[in-house]
């Protein structure tokens, strides 16, 4: 998988693609990790996302978790088989899908 | 055919013509008996009455001379002159022919006749006669009409009586005057005379008339009766044969006194005599050869053809496979000990038989075993592998068959496997069943492919093939990863292949069989299994199987048996080849099996297995796998995703949880049932069902929210059914997935 962010200020837009899985979620949460502090603006570009598993799931909670505290994020261009499976977990309710 | 006498119908011919021969030589020799006999009874009445007729002739002229003679002796006696003169004189007075005086001496002193003066009466035989008037033996002496003595060319009656002054006189006629003197006495003496019934007496004179005749023919010829008499030819009293008044009649005749006195009688009643006697006979005879006829014939059918009829009876009944039958007949000792000979035979037969059979038996039983051990019979063949599962059988006819099937693993991706029929059953099938599978088995392991190992068999099998076999075959190589089928059928039934519980036969086009003919190219074919394919291959047993109506169990009932689901599998496999055998025993019922039965299933899994370290590194393998998988089972992209989010989560699970320090495997199966996807996951580790973990409340807000659970959650969620099961110390967790292709 690879990750794109782009930084603009405090606005941090992170494209991930391909995968996010068991595997790749470690990954993927570390280097969002690695910006999250000064971030208050939080913009995941989903358009190239094929694939989300429990593991990526869980790295988005706990960002949404963070970002609550300091302020927002919002999930953007989010494909038809992430959103069900967004709307099975429930994560639809508690996530910020434009 | 030549048909065969029987002993009673052989036997009558012999007897009857036994009989014949008896009857006829019987009759013949009492005929000529008889014939005789009447001849001889008719020729002593011939010379009786002949005898009796001249007695009476003799009588007369004895009478009539003697009684001259005593006139002349008493002339004498009273004196008359017996100078020659004297007796000249009363030769004349008399009308006699002679007269002779003879002294007490006996020397003729006196005669009418000079010649015999003082002749010896000595000196002859028939004059010597007159001797005993001289020693006083008798007063009187008369004899038949005879030769002299004197001169045997003169023929006299000569009577002699004594004279008062010793010696006596003879007197005696000559032919003329005898006749004269007794012919008239003649004429009454056959006048009530019968020869037999119609028989009768001639007399005639010395020129043939007839003098005597009971058909008053006196003075007649002879000639007019028919008979001729030749005296230097025909003898004296014998028989000679005549038409006498219009009768053919045995005759006889003799001379005598100067007359012939001829016998007549018809010979019409000496053969009466004789065929009546001979008509008894046949008679006595024919009813003594009927009763004989009746009486041989009875016994013989009693004692011998009826105790044959049994005895064949017996016979027929051991010819037919009953050697418990007994032969026993006991009306005689022939048939008796012939009964014990036979049943000996038998039992020594029955011996011998049951020793053969009992040897036949157990190297029949070796062979049996030996083929049997020729063929693989381990299932599962190859417990390790999941992609495929292979079940056969071979029910042989007889002991041995000529059927088999073989299969072997060529590397670790392709799969031999073949089913092949010998013509013809019994051991010389087998053995060329075991040359036939090693031939495949030697090509098969060199490399040659499906179509050059048929040419390269053929080649083989066709070298010295006196016995002309054939081999019918089928075989195929199956690419284990997918699914391809390289096959090559000589001459034999296709296959059944069944998918989505539907049956149908493979196309194909058919090569010649094996060992028929040199150099004939065979031709490749392929057919591409999907996973979840059931094949199975057979020989024409079970499709030639027939049921006691004779009717053929046919592909149509094959087909039909085999269109339904097998499941999965070794189970499948197994099933296949099961359903059909009950088919088979259902439809030929109690008629007896005429033919190899072999069955062999494959079931193709597809390479739909996995197995991996239950480590989260090798989740693109996992999922990787199960893509291709889902692929293959036509799977649709949405479905698959899921399938994938649902996999990743319970292999993440088995992988963080299920093994306590170093991971063990875990192994995945996905397979296709109908319209949905099945995956299974296997591991050994610590038991664990993640079903019964509640699930996450998922309208919490986001800080109340727990991630546990979730992913478990996501499968329930995505997948049709989920399932959890402990066996065999695995945990298996399944899941379902429908689709609609």
């Amino acid at each position: 998988m690879t990750i794109q962010k782009t930084l603009a200020g405090t606005s941090l837009t992170v494209a991930p693609e391909g995968r996010l899985d068991t595997i790749t979620s470690p990954q993927f949460e570390s280097e969002l990790r690695a910006d999250m502090n000064a971030v208050t603006d939080l913009v995941f570009d989903l358009a190239n996302l094929t694939y989300i598993s429990s593991a990526g799931l869980r790295v988005l909670l706990s960002a949404q978790k963070a970002m609550n505290k300091k302020g927002t994020m919002v999930l953007r261009n989010v494909r038809p088989e992430i959103m069900e499976i967004f709307e099975i977990t429930g994560f639809s309710s508690i996530l910020t899908i434009e | 055919m030549q048909t065969k006498k029987t002993i009673s119908g052989t036997f009558l011919k012999w007897l009857l013509l036994i009989v014949g021969v008896a009857f006829a030589v019987s009759m013949v020799f009492s005929w000529t008996l008889q014939t005789r006999l009447s001849e001889k009874s008719a020729h002593h009445l011939l010379r009786l009455n002949i005898a009796d007729v001249r007695q009476d002739v003799i009588d007369a002229s004895d009478a009539n001379l003697l009684a001259l003679t005593r006139d002349i002796a008493a002339e004498i006696d009273a004196g008359a002159p017996i100078d020659e003169a004297g007796l000249l004189t009363l030769m004349a007075h008399h009308d006699v022919a002679e007269i002779n005086i003879i002294d007490p001496s006996g020397i003729i002193t006196s005669t009418t006749h000079p010649d015999f003066l003082n002749y010896d009466m000595r000196s002859g035989k028939q004059s010597a006669e007159f001797l005993g008037l001289l020693d006083g033996t008798e007063r009187e002496h008369v004899q038949s009409y005879q030769p002299t003595s004197y001169d045997p060319s003169l023929l006299r009656k000569y009577a002699g009586v004594c004279l008062a002054g010793g010696g006596f006189v003879e007197v005696a006629y000559d032919a003329e005057r005898f006749q004269r003197d007794i012919d008239h006495q003649i004429v009454g003496v056959t006048r009530n005379r019968h020869v037999g019934e119609n028989g009768c007496i001639i007399i005639a004179d010395e020129n043939w008339n007839i003098v005597s005749d009971r058909h008053e023919n006196e003075g007649a010829n002879l000639v007019v009766t028919g008979i001729w008499i030749d005296r230097d030819t025909m003898p004296e009293s014998d028989v000679f044969t005549a038409t006498v008044y219009g009768k053919e009649s045995s005759c006889m005749y003799v001379f005598s006194e100067g007359y012939y006195i001829v016998a007549v009688l018809p010979e019409n009643e000496i053969l009466l005599q004789r065929d009546t006697s001979v008509g008894l006979t046949a008679i006595l005879e024919v009813l003594v050869f009927l009763t004989l006829f009746g009486v041989i014939f009875l016994l013989v059918r009693k004692l011998v053809v009826n105790n044959l009829n049994r005895v064949n009876t017996s016979l027929s009944k051991i010819t037919d496979g009953d050697l418990e039958e007994k032969v026993d007949v006991r009306s005689n000792t022939e048939f008796a000990e012939l009964s014990d000979d036979i049943n000996a035979t038998v039992g020594t037969l029955k011996q011998y038989i049951s020793a053969a059979a009992a040897r036949i038996d157990r190297e029949l039983a070796l062979a049996k075993s030996i083929q049997q051990s020729a063929l693989p019979s381990v299932f599962p063949p190859y417990p390790d592998r999941t992609d495929v599962s292979l079940y056969a059988t071979m029910d042989a006819a007889k002991e041995v068959g000529g059927d088999f099937y073989d299969f072997y693993l060529l590397d670790e991706n392709r799969l031999a496997f073949l089913v092949a029929d010998v013509s013809g059953k019994g051991i010389p099938a087998a053995m060329f069943m075991m040359t036939g599978k090693t031939v495949l088995r030697d090509y098969a392991e060199r490399g040659d492919s499906p179509a050059e190992i048929a040419e390269n068999a053929n080649a083989k099998l066709c070298e010295g093939n006196d016995a002309e076999m054939f081999v019918t075959a089928w075989m195929g190589f199956l690419e284990t990863d997918t699914g391809l089928v390289r096959f090559v059928n000589a001459g034999h039934n296709p296959p059944v292949l069944i998918r989505d519980g539907a049956a149908s036969f493979v196309p194909q086009k058919a090569n010649l069989t094996l060992a028929a003919m040199e150099g004939v190219p065979y031709r490749e074919q392929t057919l591409k299994l999907r996973p979840g394919d059931l094949l199975f291959l057979y020989t024409d047993g079970v499709t030639e199987a027939a049921n006691a109506a004779e009717e053929l169990f046919g592909n149509d009932r094959l087909r039909e048996a085999l269109s339904k689901r097998f499941g999965s599998g070794e189970a499948a496999v197994r099933a296949v080849c099961g359903t059909v055998k009950e088919a088979l025993d259902a439809f030929t019922g109690d008629a007896p099996q005429f033919d190899d039965i072999t069955m062999l299933c494959l079931y193709y899994a597809g390479n739909n297995t996995l197995t991996v370290t239950a480590k989260t590194d090798e989740l693109p393998a996992v999922t990787g796998f199960i893509n291709r998988a889902l692929e293959g089972l036509g799977c649709p992209k949405e479905a698959a995703a899921q399938i994938d989010v649902a996999s990743e989560e319970i292999f993440a699970n088995i992988a963080n949880y299920a093994y306590e320090g170093e991971p063990g495997e875990v192994t995945i199966r996905v397979r296709g049932e109908g319209d949905s996807a099945v995956i299974e996951f296997r591991d050994r580790g610590i038991p664990f069902n993640p079903l019964e973990k509640p699930d996450p409340d998922v309208t919490l807000p986001a800080e109340e929210r727990e991630i546990g659970g979730l992913g478990i959650f996501m499968v329930k969620k995505s997948m049709d059914d989920v399932a959890y099961q402990r066996e065999n110390d695995e945990n298996v967790l399944t899941i379902r997935k429908n689709f609609s292709k």
